[in-house]
């Protein structure tokens, strides 16, 4: 691949990677056990559940924001060069992202408490990826159009802000009835990370101005640091002779960087119709200690060239000035590389909801304390129809990012429940989204996707994701 | 027939995701993509006061080779598309002067130069652009370059002083070049 290939993919890249990694439409679909893992405290009424191995819940999801690929390589004609100026360099800006996000369920299976039947326990291992990566406007326009005829132009070096993360998690979740109208949850979970890498909170500028003495100066102000987790394991695995997978798979089961995190979460009935339910996720961190390299460019450096002033020049006349002045840029701007361990807090998503259940299927049960199930647990089945909103937020390296939800739920008798749901957020004003959860017997089948009006062309999509899993379920009176 | 409509709304919902299309993109538009930033910064800047020259008998008062391996480091020799050297001398001294900027290559051999008269103070600044490239002169003098040899000479007598404040000849250089990043 050529190098401007190389180039051009970083700065795409470096604009369209990312992590939006909000799950609208499986939030609080209580058909599908999943739905747990973003909502600890969900309404949960099965008696147990094992999901299919590596197909109980496969994730994925990639969003940019301002550009889209058939905005650079759609066939139209014109001029790439043209488009990239036009719709990338000079239409974009340092908010604007792109990124990815994958998640894949090992393993996930949940079971009734045998002793006390209000609790529902959950566990299970999952890998998940991610990343991220804002668009970096300065440096993107230093390096298409360079200093040139920009005297005074700083060129802020924040602008880089990148991060990604490769982990394996393992969780373990309790989920309670506490009273007829609340249930609450929480989960723990392990991380035990495979790769990290982050270029965050940079600081600094490029400027060229007028000289003092010569006609140019340059000024590099830097505080930058790239820290990697993982990353050179991965690089040498040719040279080490190990494969990746062993190389993942021996990090991915505490081998690599510890971490643990929490989720909690909850669900409220008003009333028999009105429910609230919420949910803080991934509060936690990861201590990365393996494989640990660090990169920094930290310091600050004003050149006006090579500076012979005489009579002081006179005084060494051999010396070499040009590599006098390298070697004062680098004692002034150094580059330096180190292994310290460092810290990395997980990105905090909260999820809440209001739904109101309406159209009623049956008779419902009759009200008593004296099961757990008796009341609220067939509540969300009972009533055909749900509409409601959500409202997602994740915590970012440049500020929460917000999603608002509007969702309709129905249910067709005990083997299929459809939800719509109509998001906004900073990608898209009209992300449509469709899920579908059948079950045949025990067996559970989900699929869902969003964004689905810009399937009629996806190249030109801002976001979509896609989820799909197999479960077996074991529902109480076998529904 | 009760459960048609349950069928109907999952055939409906599985054409809905799965039709999916995309108009056409074409990804070799990317071998037409060029990067070719626009680079800028200075080069050189030697300074000589006038007492300094007024000291040195005969004509030549200074000549100095000065290494500069930034025009042949690998990034900027192999990439290089065109550029433009751009000179500018000051001179406040009482004397007319004559300044030599050469370039050479890494065994001292001259590959280019340029050769400035100015007059004795009060003069104007002298100012020069030279074009490298396929409008101008061979991007090989840039390539090839490894050093600077700078010399001037007197053309006026040693004993006069300007009545400028800190006279000086002041010779000052910058270079922008178009960097193809492939």
């Amino acid at each position: 691949m050529k190098n401007s290939h190389i180039l051009f993919s970083i700065l795409l890249w470096g604009y369209l990677s990312c992590y939006a990694q909000n799950k609208e439409v499986l939030y609080d679909f209580v058909e599908i056990p999943q739905a747990l893992l973003i909502n600890p405290g969900m309404n949960a009424s099965y008696n147990w559940y094992a999901g299919v191995p590596f197909v109980s819940g496969i994730y994925a999801q990639g969003a940019t924001s301002g550009l889209t690929v058939n905005d650079i390589f759609a066939a139209d004609g014109l001029d790439i060069n043209q488009k990239v100026r036009d719709r990338a360099l000079y239409s974009l800006n340092e908010r604007d992202e792109v990124n990815g996000t994958f998640q894949v369920d090992i393993l996930n299976g949940g079971f009734r408490g045998q002793e006390d039947p209000a609790n529902f326990f959950s566990f299970g291992m999952y890998v998940e990826g991610y990343a991220l990566n804002y668009w970096p406007k300065d440096l993107a326009i230093l390096a298409y159009e360079g200093n040139a005829d920009r005297l005074g132009q700083r060129f802020d070096l924040n602008d880089l802000n990148t991060r990604g993360q490769l982990i394996n998690v393992f969780h373990f979740g309790i989920n309670r009835q506490m009273k007829n109208n609340l249930t609450l949850g929480a989960r723990i979970k392990f991380y035990s990370g495979i790769l990290d890498f982050n270029s965050t909170n940079n600081s600094g500028y490029f400027v060229t101005n007028e000289g003092e003495n010569n006609l140019l100066r340059n000024t590099l102000v830097s505080d930058m640091r790239l820290r990697t987790s993982g990353l050179n394991e991965l690089l040498d695995a040719d040279d080490s002779g190990r494969s990746l997978t062993g190389i993942w798979t021996n990090r991915g089961f505490f081998g690599g960087d510890p971490g643990l995190g929490f989720d909690i979460g909850g669900t409220y009935y008003f009333n028999e119709q009105l429910v609230i339910t919420g949910s803080l996720l991934d509060i936690g961190l990861l201590y990365h200690t393996s494989d640990v390299t660090n990169y920094t460019l930290k310091g600050s450096a004003s050149v006006e060239g090579v500076e012979f002033i005489l009579p002081d020049a006179l005084s060494d006349p051999n010396a070499d000035y040009w590599q006098n002045l390298v070697d004062e840029i680098e004692e002034l701007l150094p580059f330096e590389e180190n292994e310290k361990n460092y810290v990395t807090f997980r990105p905090v998503k909260f999820y809440s909801s209001i739904r109101y259940n309406f159209g009623k299927q049956g008779e419902p049960n009759k009200v008593c304390n004296c099961d757990y199930r008796a009341y609220t647990s067939f509540r969300n089945l009972y009533y055909l129809n749900s509409v409601g909103a959500q409202l997602y937020a994740i915590n970012r390296p440049r500020g929460p990012q917000l999603a608002f939800t509007a969702f309709y739920q129905r249910r067709f008798g005990k083997a299929l429940a459809l939800k719509a749901t109509y998001t906004v957020d900073k990608f898209t004003a009209s992300n449509v989204g469709l899920g579908m959860s059948i079950q045949a017997g025990p067996l559970n089948l989900y699929v869902m996707a969003d964004n689905l009006l810009s399937y009629r062309n996806i190249a030109d999509s801002n976001i979509a994701s896609f989820q799909l899993g197999l479960n077996i379920i074991s529902w109480e009176g076998n529904r | 027939m009760k459960n048609i409509p349950k069928y109907l709304y999952t055939f409906l919902f599985c054409a809905g995701i799965l039709g999916s299309c995309a108009e056409k993109q074409d990804f070799d538009q990317l071998d037409n993509l060029d990067v070719i930033p626009t680079v800028e910064a200075s080069v050189l800047y030697v300074e000589t006061p006038e007492n300094l020259i007024n000291q040195v008998n005969g004509s030549n008062f200074y000549s100095q080779i000065i290494n500069f391996d930034a025009f042949s480091e690998e990034f900027i020799s192999e990439n290089i598309v065109d550029g433009v050297m751009s000179y500018e001398v000051e001179n406040t001294t009482s004397k007319p002067l004559y300044i030599t900027f050469e370039f050479l290559d890494e065994a001292g051999n001259s590959l280019d130069s340029e050769n400035f008269t100015v007059s004795a103070a009060p003069t104007a600044i002298l100012q020069r652009d030279t074009a490298y490239g396929p409008a101008g002169r061979s991007l090989d003098i840039i390539r090839n370059t490894s050093a600077i040899r700078v010399s001037a000479a007197n053309l006026g007598d040693n004993t006069s002083v300007s009545t400028l404040p800190n006279p000086a000849i002041f010779l000052r250089s910058s270079a922008k070049f178009r960097i193809r990043l492939e």
